[in-house]
């Protein structure tokens, strides 16, 4: 009882202080909104890449086949810019085409230069301008789309050229009128038939959801919601760790040996208030998260159980770590945000870690923040059960045994 | 020298503060840092260093007695091509069920399924078939480089029976006569044709494609400095507030401990006392900002702009941040309300304006306004337009905004403290 009393009171001056709700509640909620806003908002209607798309010469036979089949591309969506024939005005084109590519307004762009459907189709090899920054994420995918459909369109001209010397040299042209309308005809059957080619590669995702045909969509909650409640579990920690700080610094802790309390008893009480603590911050996120950004973490109830205890439990050992390290309030929050950068940014909290380089990935899955996120996007993103969770909550908890012994070693009560 | 005096205390006190150390250097570097780490710090030559890809491919293609070769068997052998191998690391399945497993299992990130009637479908007038890649949902990046690289080796197939079809269709309409040979022809020129560009484009070559960067006035030393710029600058512009509004904070910490009301006692005017507290903010921020930009350029390579354009930017930053801190104070009664008052303020206007953002591509056009609602947002511009080597002239209007701002915000704080300690 004696544990539970000293839990029970480190809660109350936990829940008493307003930075703790700040930290504890409002932060990890107003970041993971602010994100799925920011993100959310440009998902919305066409979710594919905006890539620009100049024609300087409509009447170009290329031109439709090529907007057709950037536009049947899954990842990047052509919008229309406006061009023109005259020099001066292309320049001032191309000048504003890549501005908007630079300041991240379109993923890429487009060029394609006057003349470039009579060249091609005439054998000679004319040269579209991509304007993409292969630095960014989306600038690489837009660039491997932008090759894709561009190389479709290429097959679609050697088609279309190797279709009209059978002809010539079967029938022969009547006039060179009837040799272009021969070629049009070709390109835009060729065209058409990219949009369904007779080989497709089709993409499954795997888990048990999928198998059962139940539909996890992956939202962009699916990230940032188990992200910011990692982050935040490991900062909101700061709150507990204070508790102790202050105790020490009071001899309150000295103070509490005088009583019947064992040493033991009052280093439980504390880690037990910690993990309530946690566990607490735990529930009320992962609801937010059920209700209000529709990641579905209730499908498998016990599993998010297991990971929200075991990330609860590494993390109070943690917090005692930082409470038996620190001698002031402020080296208590400095030590938690660190902890909060380091673990959650390296753990994948952030981004996804196969994103990342390989090195930074293999660094970041020594994290324990990383078999946490592994735990819950394993149920709300690949769809799998309680088995899923065990290696993950597996380690939280090996990693909660070493951080709670260290914690211990380095307790002192005064 | 009353002025500087105040300001000496202060800054002394800032600068033996571990925490205040740590707020001002530390954690915006060290942000930045597993930021570069992650994308762009690793690869040796500041290049990203992609991660290997693990795949299992499992080859069910069965041509038929009539063909004596599989394009099943040649998508494997294309895949583990060792050229591929610093993107992919490929191993066959013995059956489609231990492919799947591998990949439910966490074995790999992605099982290449080949149909069975993958040839036959490739070459029969009406066949269709479909390569199934079964992939991990919470993989992004490795699954979209195995889909580009099949769906290149299927579209050289796919593009010699369109070819093969056009020519079919456009010739039977005009009443041509369509012999075996000219279809084989046909197919052999497309395939040459698909070849020698799939050949070219292998090499890093687009034969038709002219891949330009959008151009910049200055170039980034290296791909993760191009990168990190504008992560640097976010990381200086919300760390600059923070230390404007904790500088701002000692005049409430020495009132709530009575070192103000002792101060007040003395003959030094009240102007006098914040303007000592301003000169100590304007330094100390004048001191994190030209440590962060410094350490920055020589950790990540950064080249921050022209000198006398960052220079501008920078006071701008620093006028802003202080004005803005000590607005935001002027508002709080004690240190217990200024901690989170101070996170939550300072959390939103960063968001607002768009300092948790700059690593990000496409956001929604609207956004970019929003930032400019915000102090921090027009200082953002002014730093974007830098590094993107902006003079002075193009930096101009965003460094007069952030002075005005800071100047509106600096008098309306010093209104608000004069009225409550007069």
């Amino acid at each position: 009882m004696r544990v539970i009393d000293l839990a029970l009171k480190d809660l109350l001056q936990i829940v008493r202080d307003r930075r703790s709700a700040f930290f504890l509640g409002v932060m990890p909620i107003l970041f993971t909104f602010f994100f799925g806003l920011v993100f959310g908002s440009s998902a919305e209607g066409d979710p594919r890449l905006p890539v620009g798309f100049v024609i300087h010469d409509e009447s170009d036979a290329l031109s439709a086949s090529s907007q057709t089949l950037l536009e049947a591309s899954d990842a990047i969506r052509p919008v229309l810019l406006e061009g023109n024939d005259a020099d001066s005005a292309a320049e001032s084109v191309l000048s504003k085409v890549e501005g908007s590519v630079r300041d991240g307004d379109l993923a890429g762009a487009v060029i394609v230069p006057v003349g470039f459907g009579e060249q091609a189709l005439a054998g000679e090899k004319p040269r579209l301008t991509v304007i993409v920054d292969q630095n960014t994420p989306a600038g690489q995918t837009a660039s491997s789309a932008v090759q894709a459909a561009m190389t479709r369109l290429l097959g679609a001209v050697e088609t279309a050229r190797l279709s009209a010397e059978a002809f010539e040299a079967r029938e022969g042209f009547e006039s060179e009128a009837a040799r272009r309308a021969y070629l049009d005809e070709a390109l835009a059957l060729a065209s058409e038939a990219w949009l369904q080619p007779p080989l497709t590669v089709a993409v499954e995702q795997s888990g048990a959801a999928a198998e059962e045909g139940e539909e996890i969509s992956p939202n962009v909650y699916t990230q940032s919601s188990p992200g910011m409640i990692v982050q935040f579990v490991v900062f909101g920690l700061n709150a507990s760790a204070m508790v102790l700080v202050l105790e020490r610094r009071s001899r309150t802790l000295q103070r509490l040996l005088t009583t019947p309390i064992t040493r033991t008893q009052v280093i439980a009480g504390h880690v037990l208030a910690m993990f309530l603590v946690v566990f607490l911050q735990q529930a009320l996120l992962v609801a937010f998260g059920q209700l209000a950004f529709g990641v579905d973490y209730m499908r498998e109830p016990l599993a998010i159980l297991l990971v929200m205890v075991t990330l609860a439990l590494w993390v109070a050992s943690l917090g005692l770590l930082i409470g038996a390290m620190s001698k002031s309030e402020d080296q208590v929050i400095m030590w938690a945000l660190m902890a909060m950068f380091v673990f959650s940014a390296l753990g994948g909290a952030w981004f996804p870690l196969d994103v990342t380089g390989k090195t930074f990935a293999a660094i970041g899955h020594l994290m324990p923040t990383a078999w946490a996120m592994d735990g819950f996007q394993n149920i709300v993103l690949r769809g799998l059960g309680l088995s899923s969770v065990l290696l993950p909550a597996g380690i939280l908890l090996a990693y909660a045994v070493a951080f709670f012994a260290l914690a211990v070693w380095r307790f002192k009560f005064e | 020298m009353k002025v500087l005096d105040i300001a000496l205390k202060d800054m002394l006190r800032s600068f033996r503060s571990g925490f205040a150390l740590v707020m001002m250097f530390v954690v915006p570097l060290l942000i930045t840092g597993i930021i570069y780490s992650a994308f762009g710090g690793l690869g040796g030559d500041g290049g990203f260093d992609l991660p290997v890809t693990r795949v299992q491919v499992v080859n069910l293609d069965q041509p038929g007695p009539q063909f004596s070769f599989s394009f099943g068997q040649m998508l494997v052998g294309f895949l583990q091509d060792e050229r591929l191998a610093e993107l992919l690391q490929v191993t066959e399945a013995a059956d489609e069920a231990n492919a799947r497993a591998a990949v439910d299992s966490q074995d790999a990130g992605v099982a290449v399924i080949i149909p069975p009637d993958f040839t036959t479908a490739a070459l029969a007038p009406e066949g269709r078939a479909s390569i199934t890649l079964y992939q991990d949902p919470t993989l992004t990046l490795g699954p979209g480089i195995v889909k580009g690289i099949v769906s290149q080796f299927v579209d050289g197939f796919a593009g010699t029976r369109i070819a093969s079809g056009v020519v079919a269709d456009q010739l039977g309409q005009r009443g041509v006569a369509i012999d075996a040979s000219l279809m084989q022809e046909v197919a052999m020129q497309y395939g040459a044709w698909a070849e020698a560009l799939g050949r070219s484009r292998g090499e890093g070559a687009h034969p038709a494609l002219d891949i330009q960067p959008p151009p910049s006035k200055t170039e980034p030393v290296s791909q993760g400095a191009g990168m990190m710029g504008p992560i640097m600058a976010g990381m200086v512009i919300f760390f600059a507030f923070f230390t404007g509004a904790s500088t701002a904070e000692t005049i409430i910490r020495e009132d709530e401990v009575g070192t103000l009301a002792r101060l007040f006692t003395t003959p030094t005017p009240r102007a006098v006392i914040l303007g000592g507290k301003f000169a100590a903010g304007f330094i100390t921020l004048i001191v994190q900002v030209v440590v962060l930009m410094l350490a920055s350029a020589v950790i990540f390579r950064i080249r921050w702009g022209e000198p006398l354009s960052v220079a501008l930017v920078a006071l701008g930053l620093v006028v802003a941040a202080v004005g803005f801190g000590l607005f935001i104070m002027s508002f709080l009664k004690s240190t217990r309300q200024a901690g989170p008052v101070m996170g939550t303020v300072l959390t939103l206007s960063g968001m607002v304006g768009g300092l948790f953002t700059t690593g990000f591509q496409n956001l929604p056009a609207a956004y970019d306004t929003i930032n400019l609602l915000t102090p921090h947002g027009w200082v953002l511009r002014g730093w974007k337009l830098v590094m993107a080597g902006g003079g002075v002239g193009d930096v101009l209007l965003p460094v007069l905004v952030t002075l005005g701002m800071g100047i509106i915000f600096f008098a309306v704080g010093a209104l608000v403290f004069r009225r409550r300690f007069a």
